[in-house]
């Protein structure tokens, strides 16, 4: 049946136009893997394509990567773009337009496995397209799958580069290739020891590929490029399986192995001499094993002794796949000096990742600073603020969809919506609270739910999306090792600016020192002519409304949900007491050792964050039964407290 | 007799064109319960449930219910409190009497019910992928198994797109652990190195990405094709992916497979950048059947025009309907009697295929792999063939030699060296 | 010094009496008796519900009484729960696994018997080797023994660090705050050898006792939660009387004051914080197994800061207060999320109770905060006074 189709598909096509051989002739032969080609076959088709040189190959190779490709009931192949319910489709062969209803064709979608077997195909097209995008593309196919064949073609090419940064690129990629698959020893010498200075991933991958090993067993030293002996003293548990792989030595003998060999020769009641009702004991099973050896009816036993000694009487060993001591020579040396680079690069990203996490807390924390620090009242709901900051800047989205205006007109928004709903918050109940601390925790904390439950009712628990402007996309580059989100930078000028705005406004204005003026006597103050409720109100809302910008900023790194304040929450108490209360600097301290420990804990064990987190927790709790006041203790009289 | 006289009354009252079905006669009403969360933090994937099921229920009585009478729902609120799962199940059964229970999302809620629906011989339909190693005699397992999800989507890793280091991305709990331990077994077993195989586990709702990223970026330092394996689950998504996108990874270079990212997660995020990375699922609203799009018209007639379908909304589609014709075919709704109709029963995927009830209580379902694409939906570029659930994985050494058999064997977890059974109970 | 203290107390005659009336009540018309009229499942919620009164006196003593607001007591409880679920889940595995193997023809070697229980238990979790914590699973009396000395021993740890660096108020709070965290935290990781997020689960499964119905179970455990409940009442009112009692809400008062009139606050501090920690242990250890599962989710901090809301809500510095703030709010969540509570329908939008409790507890925690310090207690205050 199908191969009528195709027959009928070949006349057809043969009807429209007088070439001898056509693209969709030599699809149709192999329609199958077309329609449903698999990265380790598809090259067959690809070298026919590739192979019958017709100039319409590339384009169907780009349209075909693409998913723009679909096939008619009967198999015949169109390029195509969906129009609502219609296809626009074009011939393969002579790029004829027409039109068809959708329902009778089947879209090609090449996986992405398919996708960059076809890249690689296309390259040889595009190197020197004119088209710079897609001489991009073959740079980057080359880069994703290097190849031997393609050292000359892309040498050939650098020549001719006009774009300066992708002849660069291209020197680049054909300097990796050199190292990888030079002529001469001498070329890939220089090649390999041109790397020695880069820390990108792929420079790494190159030095490594040619390092690759394997690992063997046997009596003697072996013939080859030896890259190193092991020491199987060390482990004979993991050295031992190697030996039984090679057929050098039996295989262990398991408690479960005991057990079937036992099972298999009861004899009458006993085994090997050995009761039934006795071997509920190790012991016992073992003697009866070792009689059952003795009789030749079990391979010999195998102990921890023997596989000791079965293990020190072989060398195991790992050989190079590269023939030429030289070359790995040169590799390793290379290598090492990479290395060295990147553990210091690692260093300072690690670093950096610490800074940035010791932002987010510290933007987290610094309105708790103030009403927490400076003013002493407890506020659990300080997450919920943050959380409707977040809120703001997705609704204001919802309303401006340009992102940058939108984060533009967020920020103050959010500021001015967690400043009235701080100020509300401390008229109607803190104010009431001001010498029961204690309560003012439990009464935030209900208004804590109530908010919280509040934003589930109104936007769903669901994620909402809070996406930054596409200038904040992307990441700030320095090496393939060294390297932070745009987002995270923002976030950390975003904090550097409030600190700054902070310190200015306790220390440099009639506000702030009212603010502290109160905060120290409010008797005293008032009768100076100072209005404490006001001051208390305007402190309060401050510290609210930088929650709202913070939570504009954590939504746009993280998500926007119900329950990102109360994630913060308990963090960004710590941050403050830890940090040293009413003062702002012992905040930014708080974040940092916090940030820096979190990430500095999470290296030494990269395999469980959580675990991080409990081991930070413990070490606050213990931090503070040493320093109880925080790192920057409060002197004089505000430590009376 | 009875039975007979409820056949004639539904069919005289289908000839005469009533639409008010004559349900009146059924002394005792079929009851379907439904456990979901409502409120709490799994309200937000339970509701989608719990709404589906209401849908499901109105469609067949508006056929005529089952057996002629009118099938009641009892919706239940555990408020992701997993004693309280316990409690409300008890409620359910012994209250309420229900006939069948569908419902439940987490593992944890699932192993709170275990016992007491073990106890009081209760049935449940559990519509989540899940990590198996669990075969009760009371739960028919409609979501994937570990062999319905990650086997074959870690085979299309190795064979499709050539990836040869690992790095399984994980929150911290059951199916993630589980899962990633088969996996790993497997991957070794497929001659990946235990050296390229990295894994991390990190809390619920984690949210700071950065190094954990640049980790997996720098995987490919040894010139391996690396993919990652994501176990992550809910909100977390959000954030990892939006690192991923930050730091420029995109799906050629480093594919990332999903087991917990569906339709419904997606519309949380921007997925413009992430197009063309992977999950691994049963069913995806994209697929084009017309069983598929009379599912989904219905579904947003019901519950809006802005809702989306997904895999644990088709397990109780199929779930529920094998349900409604295993009572048929049994006459009745008696636990034992359904439960041995069910062994065997077929319906239609809404993927296309038929899926089939295994007598280890899971389905025989096909796996898809789709690619996201810029509007939030999965673009299917590989479907397979019905999979047969698998409850005690092949992968791990103590699971290796339990089988489960409710039919023949009549154990949940029969070791297949000694010939015992080992429990009849569940292990919860 | 009895009769002082009871005298001191009148409320303890009060309460022991209405307690004893509802248990016989409960009893009579439960499942067990053959009457029915409450179900099982009600019995297990009201014998649960024994359990957070005496957990919430305790709070009571340590907040209301001693002016620490714990915000860390529920680590306690779980503590005494998980305790008590590692006999509960050990002893019924070994009888399954040990029924399992006794089929075979070789004998099972004890290291067999303890691969497969340990197999069945931490399967779940990907391993199936015995964590150290659990050497003393197989002895019930061990187990129940940590149910009293791991809470104890923590607090008093916790309680001596604290209250030697005088961290108190505020201070005080985050810290315990910061403990049940962290502890919640190494919980939630699945090689905390407690099963992670799974927990431990199938508790109401009493071994040795697989024929006997939930129905006399749930009773059982309901009367002997009433007991707990009344026992710790009594202890706790003669703990509150006395010298002891007066220098304790003397430390709540003014602390510095007491201290410079001689006392060690620091001791009195430390034994009220480590006593009410192990009642609240006590507590867990009923609780769970009536519960039937206990999760790392049981301890997060949020569970701790109900407790002082049910306290704040029933009335601090009062024993009865906190049974009835309890009591109240937990029966009434279980009613108002539970779908008891009918929908109000306003025309325009319609309140559904599972959407709206959380905001009516939270604000009426706010008011009951503002406006009425002393809580529903405060009321019967109210009504005592009024003939007078």
């Amino acid at each position: 049946m199908r191969r009528i189709l195709i027959a009928i598909a070949l006349c057809c096509g043969s009807a429209f136009s007088g070439h001898a051989q056509e693209l969709q002739q030599i699809l149709q032969v192999h329609a199958d893997e077309v329609a449903k080609p698999s990265r380790r076959s598809v090259s067959v088709v690809l070298e026919d394509l590739v192979a019958s040189g017709l100039p319409q190959v590339p384009v169907f190779l780009e349209k075909w990567s693409a998913k723009n490709v679909w096939q008619r009931e009967d198999g015949v192949f169109f390029i195509a773009t969906a129009d609502g319910d219609d296809l626009k489709l074009q011939d393969i062969d002579t790029g004829g337009e027409t039109s068809a209803p959708k329902s009778t064709f089947k879209q090609l979608k090449p996986n992405g496995g398919v996708r960059r077997v076809i890249g690689t195909a296309l390259v040889q097209f595009q190197l020197s397209d004119p088209d710079l995008t897609r001489r991009e593309a073959a740079v980057i196919s080359i880069a994703r799958r290097p190849d031997a064949a393609q050292l000359a073609p892309l040498v050939a090419s650098i020549e001719d580069e006009p774009d300066p940064a992708l002849k660069a690129r291209k020197t680049q990629l054909a300097n990796f290739l050199t190292a990888r698959f030079g002529e001469t020893p001498q070329d890939r010498i220089a090649a390999i020891e041109s790397l020695s200075t880069d820390t990108s991933v792929e420079a790494r991958s190159v030095l490594n590929q040619i390092l690759t090993v394997k690992s063997g067993v046997s009596a003697s030293e072996p013939e080859g490029n030896l890259a190193r002996i092991l020491d199987p003293s060390q482990a004979p548990d993991a050295f031992y399986p190697q030996l039984v792989e090679a057929g050098l030595a039996p295989a262990e003998t398991t408690p479960a192995m005991i057990r079937a060999v036992l099972e298999a020769n009861i004899d009458g009641g006993t085994v090997g001499g050995v009761p039934l009702a006795q071997l509920n004991s190790e012991t016992a099973r073992y003697r009866a094993y070792a009689a059952l050896a003795r009789e030749g009816l079990a391979p010999p036993l195998v102990t921890e002794d023997t596989r000791e000694y079965t293990v020190g009487a072989y060398v195991f060993y790992e050989l190079y796949d590269e023939e030429d001591p030289a070359i790995t020579d040169a590799a390793a040396t290379a290598l090492a000096s990479v290395e060295q680079r990147v553990a210091i690069a690692q260093t300072a990203d690690l670093a950096l990742d610490g800074l940035s996490l010791a932002s987010i807390y510290f933007l987290a924390a610094i309105g708790l600073a103030i009403t927490f620090g400076v003013m002493g009242v407890i506020n659990m709901a300080h997450g919920e603020f943050i959380m409707m900051g977040a809120y703001t800047g997705y609704v204001v989205q919802l309303f401006v969809p340009d992102y940058t205006i939108s984060i533009l007109i967020a920020l103050p928004l959010a500021f001015a919506v967690t400043f009235g709903a701080g100020v509300t918050m401390e008229r109607l109940v803190i104010r009431h609270l001001y010498h029961r601390p204690l309560e003012t925790l439990l009464a935030t904390f209900g208004i804590s739910i109530a908010l919280q439950q509040l934003a589930k009712n109104i936007f769903g628990t669901q994620a909402r999306p809070l996406t930054s402007p596409d200038w904040l996309d992307g990441a700030w580059v320095m090496s393939d090792v060294i390297q932070i989100s745009y987002i995270r930078i923002a976030i950390f000028v975003l904090a550097l600016i409030f600190l700054a705005l902070i310190l200015f406004v306790l220390k440099r204005t009639r506000l702030g020192l009212e603010v502290r003026a109160v905060t120290q006597n409010p008797g005293m103050a008032a009768s100076m002519g100072i209005n404490p409720d006001r001051i208390n109100m305007l402190t309060f809302g401050l510290g609210s409304g930088i929650a709202g910008i913070a939570g504009v900023a954590i939504g746009l790194y993280a998500k926007v949900t119900s329950e990102m304040g109360s994630e913060y929450i308990v963090q960004s108490f710590m941050t403050v007491v830890v940090g040293g209360v009413g003062n702002v600097w012992g905040t930014l301290a708080g974040a940092s050792m916090i940030g820096f420990l979190q990430k500095g804990i999470e290296w030494l064990n990269p395999s469980n964050t959580l675990a991080a987190q409990t081991y930070m927790i413990l070490f606050i709790i213990l931090f503070i039964q040493f320093r109880p006041k925080g790192i920057v203790a409060p002197k004089g009289r505000a430590a009376a407290d | 007799m009875a039975q007979k006289l409820k056949q004639t009354a539904l069919i005289a009252a289908t000839l005469m064109g009533t639409t008010t079905m004559a349900f009146a006669e059924c002394a005792d009403p079929i009851k379907v319960g439904v456990l979901h969360s409502l409120s709490g933090t799994m309200a937000i994937s339970e509701t989608t449930l719990k709404d589906t099921m209401l849908m499901l229920i109105e469609k067949q009585n508006a056929a005529g219910g089952v057996l002629g009478c009118e099938i009641e729902a009892v919706v239940v609120d555990p408020a992701s409190d997993w004693p309280l799962f316990a409690e409300k199940a008890r409620e359910l059964l012994t209250v309420h009497e229900v006939d069948v229970i569908f419902g439940n999302w987490t593992s944890v809620s699932r192993k709170s019910v275990l016992p007491v629906i073990e106890e009081l011989n209760g049935l449940l339909f559990y519509p989540v992928q899940y990590e198996g190693e669990e075969s009760s005699k009371n739960v028919f397992y409609t979501g994937a198994a570990p062999n319905q999800q990650a086997i074959p989507a870690v085979d299309y890793f190795l064979e499709e797109l050539g990836v040869e280091k690992f790095a399984l991305l994980g929150t911290d709990y059951v199916y993630p652990r589980t899962t990633n331990n088969i996996l790993e077994q497997y991957l070794q077993d497929n001659g990946i190195a235990t050296d390229d195989i990295f894994v991390n586990y990190t809390p619920f709702g984690h949210s700071d990405w950065a190094t954990i990223v640049a980790d997996v970026v720098a995987l490919g330092e040894d010139g391996k094709q690396v993919g990652v394996i994501s176990t992550i689950n809910g909100d977390a998504n959000i954030g990892f992916y939006k690192e991923l996108a930050a730091a420029g990874v995109s799906a050629d270079d480093i594919p990332v497979v999903a087991f917990s990212v569906g339709e419904e997660e997606l519309s949380g995020l921007d997925t413009s950048n992430l197009v063309g990375h992977l999950a691994a699922w049963n069913y995806f609203q994209s697929a084009e059947t017309d069983a598929n799009a009379e599912f989904i018209s219905a579904w947003k007639d019901f519950a809006g025009e802005e809702r989306v379908t997904n895999d644990p909304m088709e397990a109780h589609y199929i779930g529920f309907n094998m349900w409604v014709n295993a009572v048929t075919s049994a006459g009745t709704t008696e636990v034992d009697a359904v439960r041995t109709a069910m062994y065997g029963q077929e319906f239609p995927n809404l993927t296309g295929g038929t899926a089939v009830m295994l007598p280890n209580h899971h389905l025989a379902k096909p796996v898809l792999i789709g690619e996201i694409t810029a509007d939030g939906q999965f673009d299917i570029i590989s479907q397979t063939k019905e999979v047969p659930g698998d409850a005690w994985t092949d992968f791990l050494p103590a699971s290796k030699v339990l089988t489960s058999d409710w039919k023949d064997l009549g154990c949940g977890m029969y070791n297949i060296e000694t010939k015992t059974c080992v429990q009849l109970t569940s292990n919860y | 010094m009895n009769k002082s203290f009871i005298a001191q107390n009148p409320s303890v005659l009060w309460f022991l009496a209405a307690l004893g009336l509802f248990t016989l009540a409960v009893t009579l018309l439960s499942e067990a008796t053959g009457v029915g009229l409450i179900s099982t499942s009600f019995v297990k919620t009201l014998g649960k519900t024994l359990c957070l009164c005496l957990i919430a006196i305790a709070m009571d003593v340590v907040w209301g009484y001693c002016g620490i607001l714990s915000l860390g007591h529920f680590a306690f409880f779980g503590i005494g729960g998980y305790a008590v679920g590692m006999w509960l889940m050990y002893a019924r595995t070994e009888g399954i696994v040990l029924e399992s193997l006794s089929g075979q023809v070789i004998p099972p070697t004890p290291q067999e018997i303890s691969d497969a229980i340990g197999n069945q238990i931490f399967g779940v979790v990907g391993s199936s080797d015995f964590p150290l914590i659990w050497a003393f699973a197989d002895n019930l009396f061990l187990q129940l023994a940590m149910v009293v000395l791991i809470p104890g021993l923590l607090a008093l740890v916790f309680g001596w660090l604290a209250f030697r660096s005088r961290v108190t108020g505020v201070y005080l709070s985050i810290l315990t705050q910061a403990m049940t965290l962290a502890l919640s935290l190494y919980l939630f990781q699945n090689d905390s050898g407690l099963r992670g997020n799974n927990g431990l689960s199938g508790l109401q499964n009493i071994p040795g006792f697989e024929a006997t119905p939930q129905a006399t179970i749930s009773i059982v455990f309901f009367l002997v939660s009433a007991l707990a409940l009344g026992l710790g009442y009594v202890f706790f009112a003669w703990v509150i009387s006395g010298k002891m009692g007066s220098v304790v809400k003397g430390i709540r008062d003014n602390e510095a004051r007491v201290r410079f009139l001689g006392y060690h606050v620091e001791s009195y501090k430390l034994f009220i914080f480590t006593i009410t920690a192990i009642i609240s242990g006590i507590a867990g250890a009923l609780y769970y197994p009536q519960a039937g599962i206990i999760n790392p989710g049981e301890i997060a901090p949020i569970t701790s800061i109900y407790l002082a809301v049910w306290v704040a809500i029933g009335g601090r510095g009062r024993l009865y207060g906190a049974v009835i703030g309890a009591a109240f709010v937990s029966l009434l969540s279980s009613w108002f999320t539970g779908g008891g509570a009918p929908d109000i329908n306003l025309g325009f939008y319609t309140i559904q109770w599972t959407d709206w409790w959380l905001v009516l507890l939270g604000l009426s925690f706010v008011a009951v905060t503002l406006f009425f310090p002393k809580g529903i207690g405060g009321l019967f205050d109210y009504l005592v006074r009024k003939p007078s």
